[in-house]
């Protein structure tokens, strides 16, 4: 009885480690790079406070098409195009402030929800591959991106202020200033405890979206998704629309992935018009798998946990880097090769539990199917 | 009768949406105030420039000009509010006042008019465009060039 008790502990403890290993690796990482860096424990929590509440919101938009089967959304670079391209108009219609960040979140969603849906048809014709296609899809679209940002705008689409376009006379600048909004929604309602700034209003945000997503969970197209991502024959027969709910879950994906931009955006002040979108879907995966969370299971801890810790390690690597070798470059390296190494390990062993399952269920038939030949 | 409920609160969400893009067009329009304490001629009568104006907008104080001096602030919305404390000549009384002014929505870069303000003058006299010369740039090297997006083979043939 006892020895049953400790091998259903030892069982516990053994998954347990499995599930957190990634973050265990990482906060290793953080607990002899923060002593080697030389910070002080407040300017870390500033820092640290800060890129909370600049990239949550970014990371959260992942969860959802998580919960519905279709894996990491790379295609969330699609949304923040879109908070992008909202952005220029706004810059350019001179609203400032929290108005204008207002206006360009209402500005991305239909830009959004066209980029999302049309990710999600193509991601419907590729099941099985989603993460890999919409990885491909992001690039495409990027694509179209430029055409749009550096051909049509001050051509096609107008845009008035000489600071915005060019000096050719059409397409956008390398950098657009927002620094008339710059910190506007971290700024309003901020706190200080301890010398830490503390962005309320953009943590009232996050936990908006985060009162969001436990509510949606709970109905019935958040049901509908959750079945979808389990079983999609068993969704299917039970009378679900799979294509159409897996759609739904990447068009609100890229939404608050345009929301998630223009929250990051207005904390940093200007936007790198051709390169600010590129590196985000990836920072963010890597953000929520640093977190704890898998290819096919993401909740809101590991989005907070993931990137309290990535973030950490950005923060201190460079540092203790320059310290060790007398390079911070060294450091930089280290942080780059981490989170792809991360994404590279969440995705194989998503394959390899996949082919264990797969390998499981194949040998339980063989098993059924011999037993009811020897039952003859 | 589900159906034309979906329509519905789509229609209701949309328009939702537009008016508060609307109201966040009108209160959140930004603009760049220039403050001008230059005597003004309007309409053949002679408003002359304090010796001194101090203006608070917000609560900080933006400009401190003497004559001829001009200070600069920056505004969201169309109702401008600001303290100018005036001194007419020199060594005389400080003397503050609440102004209230109507930004027109057009303009990103306006000049007001000390003097024409305070003589309570209509919009088209303390108020004029500034419109910035812009200077002959360079090309600014832009993606998409050719070292960019250029697709080669590995080997160059």
């Amino acid at each position: 009885m006892s020895g049953k008790k400790n091998n259903s502990r030892q069982n516990k403890i053994q998954l347990f480690l499995q599930r957190n290993s990634v973050p265990m690796m990482f906060i290793l990482i953080c607990a002899v790079c923060i002593p080697l860096s030389g910070f002080s424990a407040g300017h870390l929590a500033n820092e640290i406070v800060t890129r909370m509440g600049r990239n949550t919101f970014l990371i959260l938009s992942l969860l959802i098409p998580i919960m519905a089967g279709m894996g990491l959304n790379f295609g969330m670079t699609l949304g923040a195009m879109a908070g992008e391209i909202a952005l220029i108009f706004v810059a350019d219609l001179q609203i400032w402030g929290i108005p204008g960040i207002i206006l360009a979140m209402i500005i991305s969603i239909p830009i959004s929800m066209l980029l999302g849906w049309m990710c999600g048809v193509l991601l419907n014709r590729a099941r099985g591959r989603e993460m890999i296609t919409s990885y491909i899809i992001s690039y495409f679209v990027g694509g179209l991106y430029l055409l749009v940002v550096l051909y049509m705008m001050g051509s096609v689409i107008p845009i008035k202020h000489a600071t915005i376009k060019l000096p050719r006379g059409y397409g956008i600048r390398n950098t657009v200033s927002l620094l008339n909004m710059r910190q506007y929604l971290d700024d309003l309602l901020a706190i200080r405890v301890g010398g830490v700034k503390v962005p309320v209003l953009t943590f009232l945000v996050i936990g908006l979206l985060c009162l969001f997503i436990v509510w949606f969970r709970r109905t019935k197209l958040g049901q509908d998704m959750r079945a979808v991502g389990q079983d999609m024959g068993v969704a299917r027969d039970a009378g679900i629309q799979v294509d159409r709910t897996r759609i739904l879950s990447i068009i609100m994906s890229t939404v608050f992935a345009g929301f998630g931009m223009i929250i990051y955006l207005q904390n940093m002040g200007n936007m790198p018009t051709y390169t600010a979108h590129t590196q985000i879907g990836m920072f963010c995966i890597a953000a929520l798998l640093v977190g704890g969370a898998s290819v096919e299971r993401a909740t809101i801890g590991n989005a907070f946990l993931g990137v309290t810790l990535f973030h950490l390690m950005f923060i201190v690597a460079p540092a203790a880097g320059a310290r060790i070798t007398g390079d911070s470059m060294i450091g930089e390296y280290f942080r780059v090769f981490v989170s792809y190494g991360v994404i590279t390990l969440a995705l194989v062993m998503y394959e390899m539990k996949k082919r264990m399952e797969k390998g499981q269920a194949g040998q339980e038939l063989a098993l059924a199917q011999r037993e009811e030949e020897s039952g003859k | 009768m589900k159906s034309k409920r979906r329509i519905f609160f789509c229609a209701g969400a949309v328009i939702l949406l537009l008016v508060i893009a609307a109201v966040m067009m009108v209160i959140g329009r930004g603009h760049t105030l220039y403050f001008d304490n230059v005597t003004l001629e309007y309409e053949g009568t002679v408003y002359e420039a304090p010796y001194k104006a101090k203006i608070t907008v917000n609560g900080e104080k933006a400009a401190n000009l003497g004559v001829k001096d001009r200070g600069m602030a920056t505004w969201i919305g169309q109702n401008f509010e600001m303290l100018i404390t005036l001194t007419e000549e020199k060594g005389g009384a400080e003397q503050t006042y609440a102004v209230n002014l109507t930004l027109p929505y057009g303009m990103d870069n306006i000049i007001v008019n000390i003097p024409a303000v305070m003589a309570g003058l209509p919009q088209e006299a303390w108020c004029t465009e500034f419109i910035p010369a812009v200077p002959e740039e360079p090309e600014e090297e832009v993606p998409g060039g050719e070292d960019d997006l250029t697709i080669t083979d590995d080997f160059d043939i």
